[in-house]
């Protein structure tokens, strides 16, 4: 076993993403979907430290896009939860297959 | 203004010549009020029922019936003029009557005192100051008559000519022609105003029915016209004042046209009447002709001489008066031309002017000298001998003598071009006078009422035309002067010969005023300036008189104007017979009557021309002859009315005498008619204040081109021609014989006119029928008509039809083939745009929508979906990412 390097990270990263996007396209869940996203989001983020950890040249870059990505995380979450529970008003559920008044 | 207001009778006082203007005023001011009354009234009658208040104005103004208002203002306003007149002519006969006097005796002195100049060079100082204060005092004088300021200004043309005009200009300068024809015009037309009230009543109801004219439902039904009336009287009276009153030649022609224009709406009064408004018609346009032909002239004067106003014209065209023969510097005496016509062979710019002698031919190079207008130096005196020699007194003390003048202060036009200028505006006098060959109009125009054939007969349209020639006299030569006098012989015989066949009465009053009028020009022509306004204005009396009379009698008679159907009405209506008898007398020239005196005088006149003259002896024996072919159809038309039996019980029956306010001006009119022409000796034709105060307004020029009488006042020294031998000395000479002949002349008429018409001796159906080819001819009125109808009448329809083929065929092919052409090519352009325009559009438009509708599936409103879309976008640009970096990567 060599050291965890790099590449580990990266493929921490792209499991987390798959999750996260399986996830985001399976669950009929509206509150399924957000975990989906937070999982992709933090996938990112996971990428965002690690390159920061390893390429000098990305080393504030990366620890602020991550900060960042948190920061939009949250305050993603606050708003897709309002909308949520305001479906959740108008509809009685959270199955987001039910949303489909928009489609073409 | 100010000046006028502060104080009107001080400023009449100051100004007298503007008792004239307001005289000439007033009835456009009564044209006006009636003008927007109506106007006012016509908007009231549409809205009278939508408001009390309205209503009551309505009624105010006369309701639906009109009233009497119009007459009154307009006979107030014209009654005021004729008083306005009558004080101006007596102010200025009267308190500023001895101007002429003082003139003449100024001039002498000054002569005198130039001639003795020569002698003793040099001024005296005191001489001269009382010379100049004599000359101001009559400049004063002047001013109190005239006046004048620009109307309108016209651009400077590009040129150093200070003579060119620059402006049209309204103005006034009263002598005693003007004021004498103020006074007649007014009075005459006071009258004529009273007798229309009378005349027109039948206009005053809200319908009246015209039984002339037929309809679809019997006869036309139509609204009064009795303001309308007086309107048109109104405005005639004014443009006839305004052109007496007028000083320059382009005042003369608005006025001119103005009075054409009245008597087009006033012969066409009753314009529902075919007739009538063929009648008006013909007038209108017949007098354009004639009009060309005065704006013909009138554009050759504006060219040329560069200025309208008469005095301004003739100084220029007329050598100056105060010219001498007696100059003693120039050798051998020289050709006096004071008030001539200079013909020259050479332009001035050669430094000489080379004036013809009086037998030298004219050709087509003659030119006709224009003199200054406003000389620097006074011209004294000028000589035909070798060259030219002009003696130039300074107005100063300087005295001058130049062998040749200063070619800056002359010009030259050419000699023709001033003939045809006087051609011109005579031919605009013709058409007005109703001169041969323009006379056509004037019988037809016996279509309005009889009032307005009065007036236009007798006062003012007609008068006009020899009017003007009197005016401008100076400004025709001496070739104009022969034509207008042919013009003037050829119209009084032919008129005159039809009116002996006339049987409508008012038609023989229209062709004897014809036949008088010629009298008026022929007189103009032979040098008897004097003897054709005299005789205007004693014919405008009695030809109103005869007129008004016939009018009477038609009205109560019920209209009718055939003479054939009256007969021996003088029992029924004494005052207009004898009224009617007065003014007979007065037009045959029967001794004691007005008409005696200034036929005389144009006879006299005709008589020393042709003594002068033997070549053109017609132009004495045809005014000799037709004086008693005068006297005969007057005496047959009065004959035909009054005496004998009555020929129509129907018209015999309704006939009676007319309401007081028709008769009182035939009274006035007969008592003038007889006595305006009256002088201290009434028996004798020679002696008229009429005639006297008329000479005194005569142009200089009649002395020059016709010789001196013996008592002219405006002569002084200089012979022009051979004293003894000129036209007006013969003919003061030779009055009596021409006096006399024309009196057997009359006599021989008037026993014609008995024999036939009164005591019946020779049946005159049977004459007519003894000479009915002549009494075809005099009937269709020499064929004047059809001659016109075949020369201008005929080829004009003709040439009309031809461009109506044209217009119909060529014009209207071109057009129809245009638009057939041009529907064509829309129709291609349609289809074009329609399959291939359209089509494009709707393919792409049609495929967008396509291509939408397909891809309406992907939206499907599953989130899921579209999470899935795109985790496959972004493994799919992935994939592609990763190739690409791969490929620059290898390569």
């Amino acid at each position: 076993m060599s050291d965890v390097g790099l590449t580990h990270y990266l493929l921490l990263g792209a499991v987390l993403f798959v999750c996260g996007a399986v996830c985001m396209a399976t669950k009929r869940n509206a509150i399924g979907i957000l975990m989906g996203v937070e999982l992709v989001l933090n996938g990112a983020s996971i990428n965002f430290v690690a390159f920061a950890h390893f390429n000098r040249a990305f080393e504030m870059e990366g620890q602020v896009f991550a900060l960042f990505v948190i920061v939009l995380a949250a305050a993603e979450a606050a708003v897709a939860l309002a909308i949520v529970l305001n479906f959740y008003n108008n509809h009685a559920t959270v199955d987001v297959d039910t949303a489909e008044e928009l489609k073409g | 203004m100010t000046e006028f207001f502060a104080d009107p009778l001080k400023f009449y006082q100051l100004h007298p010549g503007w008792l004239f203007v307001t005289a000439t005023l007033l009835p456009l001011l009564s044209f006006v009020l009636i003008f927007l009354a109506s106007g006012a009234w016509a908007l009231l009658r549409r809205y009278r029922d939508d408001h009390v208040g309205i209503e009551q104005l309505y009624h105010l103004f006369g309701g639906d019936k009109g009233g009497r208002l119009a007459a009154y203002i307009a006979t107030a306003a014209i009654g005021l003029s004729f008083v306005l007149s009558l004080t101006g002519f007596i102010l200025f006969n009267f308190v500023d009557g001895d101007k002429e006097q003082k003139r003449d005796a100024q001039e002498a002195k000054i002569r005198e005192t130039r001639e003795l100049l020569v002698l003793v060079s040099g001024l005296d100082k005191e001489l001269e100051k009382s010379l100049h204060d004599e000359e101001a005092e009559l400049t004063a004088i002047d001013a109190r008559w005239a006046g004048r300021f620009d109307w309108l200004r016209i651009a400077p043309a590009i040129t150093n000519d200070p003579q060119r005009g620059t402006a049209l200009q309204l103005g006034f300068r009263i002598d005693s022609l003007a004021a004498i024809m103020f006074v007649m015009v007014t009075f005459i037309a006071t009258l004529i105003h009273i007798f229309s009230i009378g005349y027109m009543s039948d206009e005053l109801p809200e319908t009246v029915e015209d039984h002339q004219v037929h309809g679809e439902h019997g006869h036309l039904h139509r609204r009064g016209r009795f303001g309308r009336f007086f309107m048109y009287l109104s405005l005639f009276c004014f443009s006839m004042l305004n052109l007496v009153l007028a000083d320059n030649l382009f005042q003369v022609f608005v006025s001119w046209e103005l009075v054409g224009l009245c008597s087009y709406l006033l012969i066409g009064f009753y314009y529902e009447r075919r007739i009538a408004a063929n009648a008006a018609n013909k007038a209108f346009i017949v007098n354009r002709v004639g009009d060309a032909g005065f704006i013909i002239g009138l554009l050759i004067l504006w060219t040329y001489v560069g200025t309208f106003n008469f005095e301004d014209l003739f100084r220029q065209i007329r050598a100056p008066v105060r010219v001498s023969s007696q100059i003693p510097w120039i050798d051998g005496g020289g050709t006096l031309l004071g008030g001539q016509v200079v013909r020259s062979t050479a332009e001035p710019s050669s430094g000489r002017i080379k004036i013809a002698g009086p037998d030298q031919p004219v050709s087509a190079d003659t030119q006709a000298v224009l003199f200054p207008r406003d000389p620097k130096t006074e011209l004294y005196g000028i000589s035909g001998e070798m060259g030219v020699h002009w003696g130039v007194v300074d107005k100063g003390t300087q005295l001058l003598v130049s062998t040749n003048p200063d070619p800056e202060q002359f010009g030259v036009m050419p000699y023709w071009m001033l003939v045809l200028a006087g051609l011109g505006i005579f031919l605009g006098c013709a058409g007005k006078s109703a001169q041969f060959p323009l006379q056509v109009w004037l019988p037809d125009a016996m279509e309005g009422p009889t009032p307005v054939s009065a007036l236009i007969h007798a006062a003012t349209m007609v008068a006009a035309g020899v009017y003007l020639v009197g005016r401008v006299y100076p400004l025709f030569t001496p070739e104009v002067l022969l034509v207008i006098a042919y013009v003037g012989g050829i119209t009084l015989f032919v008129a005159a010969t039809i009116a002996v066949v006339m049987t409508d009465i008012k038609k023989v009053l229209a062709y004897s005023t014809i036949s008088q009028l010629g009298y008026l020009m022929l007189a103009m022509g032979v040098g008897g300036w004097t003897a054709s306004l005299f005789h205007l204005i004693t014919h405008a009396f009695f030809k109103a008189l005869l007129f008004l009379c016939s009018g009477a009698v038609i009205y109560n008679c019920h209209h009718e104007q055939d003479m054939t159907k009256m007969g021996g009405l003088f029992p029924k209506m004494k005052i207009t017979a004898l009224a009617m008898l007065a003014g007979v007398l007065a037009i045959s020239g029967v001794p004691g009557f007005s008409g005696w005196y200034s036929k005389d005088a144009i006879l006299a006149q005709a008589f020393g021309f042709v003594w002068v003259h033997p070549g053109h002896i017609l132009l004495f024996l045809l005014p000799l002859v037709t004086a008693g072919i005068t006297t005969f159809y007057m005496f047959r038309m009065w004959f035909l009315t009054f005496a004998g039996k009555p020929r129509d019980a129907h018209v015999y029956e309704h006939a009676h005498e007319a309401p007081w306010v028709m008769t009182v001006p035939l009274i006035v009119l007969a008592v003038f008619s007889v006595c305006v022409a009256w002088g201290r000796q009434p028996w004798n034709p020679e002696e008229s204040f009429l005639a006297e105060n008329i000479s005194e307004s005569q142009p200089a020029s009649v002395i020059a081109d016709f010789g001196r009488v013996e008592t002219d006042p405006l002569w002084k020294g200089g012979r022009l021609k051979d004293e003894t031998h000129s036209e007006r000395y013969l003919a003061q000479e030779n009055h009596a014989l021409a006096g006399n002949l024309a009196l057997g002349v009359v006599a021989l008429g008037l026993v014609f006119a008995a024999l036939l018409y009164y005591y019946r001796v020779l049946d005159s159906e049977e004459s007519k029928e003894q000479f009915a080819t002549l009494h075809g001819f005099l009937w269709n009125k020499w064929y004047f008509d059809e001659l016109y109808s075949a020369i201008a009448v005929r080829p004009a329809l003709t040439v009309a039809h031809w461009f109506k083929w044209f217009d119909l065929t060529v014009i209207d092919g071109i057009i129809h083939f245009v638009a057939f052409a041009t529907v064509r090519v829309s129709k291609w352009d349609g289809l074009f745009d329609h399959h291939i325009i359209d089509g494009l559009v709707n393919v792409m438009g049609g495929a967008v929508s396509r291509v939408g509708n397909g891809l309406r599936g992907v939206e499907t409103g599953s989130l899921r979906n579209y999470v899935l879309f795109l985790v496959l976008a972004a493994v799919g640009i992935f994939l592609v990412l990763t190739w690409w970096v791969a490929m620059v990567m290898a390569g």
